[in-house]
């Protein structure tokens, strides 16, 4: 299980990395979330970018729930040579939204993305750190099939949550958000995965 | 559980040591802020921001370090016009002090290294994994916590 972390006013943090390729949609997905969901009390938007507006270490926004309960909400830089930042971003973290691009030119770099993951993450993936599926830009012209990018990832016969979203538009993303802050909190009253 | 006012008062001595010492934060090394202290409590910074920021810069050093096989960080030191950034490892935690450009850094090294030494051990205890002997109350508070952070999910 992963270490509890708690501030000196003992709030309990849980660590939410969105993860995926680059360009995937990762950071406008947290915007979102940031700019326009109500209910939740979140901090400042932190981020290191580079000019054109990629991320090149990480975005961060500390989000609160209620009182004592906070998510601190990371997302990855996506482009391959920021692989020794990913690592570094990924400790600690309690819950992974794979934001997987659907556009088809993308397809081996979903799959190569999600490996890296796996690689760091190890088998507690999509089980004692849930994982949650965001099939991203379901808008564009050449957006390959939800069956063919799940097959690709390997998880078309798998119970983790899936949900197409529309960064741009809002669409889904804050569907995707809820359930894996939700699979957090479950995970650390009863230990044990939902049914979906 | 290790109060508020021990990482506080460890973080004030190191605010008191020289006027020049304008803030001190402590995270660890998943991007969390544990306790910061400030000369002025009226700055309005965003210190948890400034506390990620802390640790990952920090984290990227070490992995760096390791790349490269020069052995442990002990100490980053940024500059800047208008003031520097020390941070160095205390155990599981980063000590990071913020000061104005002309501050004395013999003196910082020296009070940053009594301070790493008394959060070492306060973090120790602190960060260990979750106590299975936590009390009946704590964790019931706890889950109660817990179940109220779900219901407010389910709201929005
Ligand atoms: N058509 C379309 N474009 C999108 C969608 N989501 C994001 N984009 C665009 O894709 C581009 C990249 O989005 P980002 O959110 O910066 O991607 P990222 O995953 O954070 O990329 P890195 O920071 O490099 O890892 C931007 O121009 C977005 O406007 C979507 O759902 N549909
Ligand atoms: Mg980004």
């Amino acid at each position: 299980m992963a270490k509890i972390r708690k501030d000196s006013e003992g709030r309990l943090h849980f660590k939410l990395v969105y993860w995926g390729p680059s360009l995937g949609g990762k950071t406008t997905s947290l915007r979102y979330v940031y700019d326009d969901v109500e209910g939740l009390d979140k901090g400042g938007f932190t981020s290191i970018e580079d000019p054109s507006g990629r991320t090149l270490f990480f975005d961060f926004v500390p989000m609160s729930a209620s009182g004592k309960i906070l998510f601190d909400v990371y997302t990855v830089a996506g482009q391959t040579r920021h692989k020794h930042q990913r690592k570094v971003i990924m400790r600690g973290a309690d819950g992974v939204l794979f934001v997987a691009d659907s556009s088809r030119s993308m397809k081996q770099d979903n799959i190569e993305s999600l490996q890296e993951l796996k690689d760091i993450v190890g088998d507690v993936l999509g089980d004692q750190i849930p994982l949650v599926i965001a099939l991203n830009k379901r808008d564009v012209d050449d957006a390959m099939s939800r069956e063919e990018i799940l097959k690709d990832l390997s998880l078309e016969n798998s119970s983790i949550p899936v949900y197409e979203t529309i960064a741009v538009k809002g669409i889904g993303v804050k569907r995707a958000f809820q359930t894996l802050s939700r699979e957090v909190l479950l995970k650390q009253l009863y230990g044990i995965k939902t049914a979906h | 559980m290790i109060a508020l006012k021990e990482f506080d008062r460890a973080l004030g001595q190191v605010v008191k040591a020289d006027s020049a010492i304008k803030k001190c934060i402590l995270v660890d090394r998943t991007g969390l802020t544990i306790a910061h202290v400030s000369r002025y409590s009226a700055s309005s910074v965003d210190v948890d921001g400034i506390g990620a920021i802390a640790s990952a810069v920090f984290c990227a050093s070490e992995e760096q370090g390791r790349n490269l096989d020069i052995g442990d960080l002990l100490m980053v030191s940024s500059e800047f016009d208008e003031g520097k950034i020390f941070a160095a490892s205390c155990g599981r935690g980063v000590l990071c002090v913020i000061t104005d450009p002309e501050v004395n850094i013999g003196l910082v090294r020296l009070v940053m290294k009594k301070a790493t030494d008394d959060l070492k051990a306060l973090l120790q205890e602190f960060l260990a994994e979750k106590p299975i002997e936590a009390t009946a109350e704590e964790s019931t508070s706890e889950r109660a916590e817990l179940e109220a952070a779900l219901k407010e999910l389910e709201k929005f």
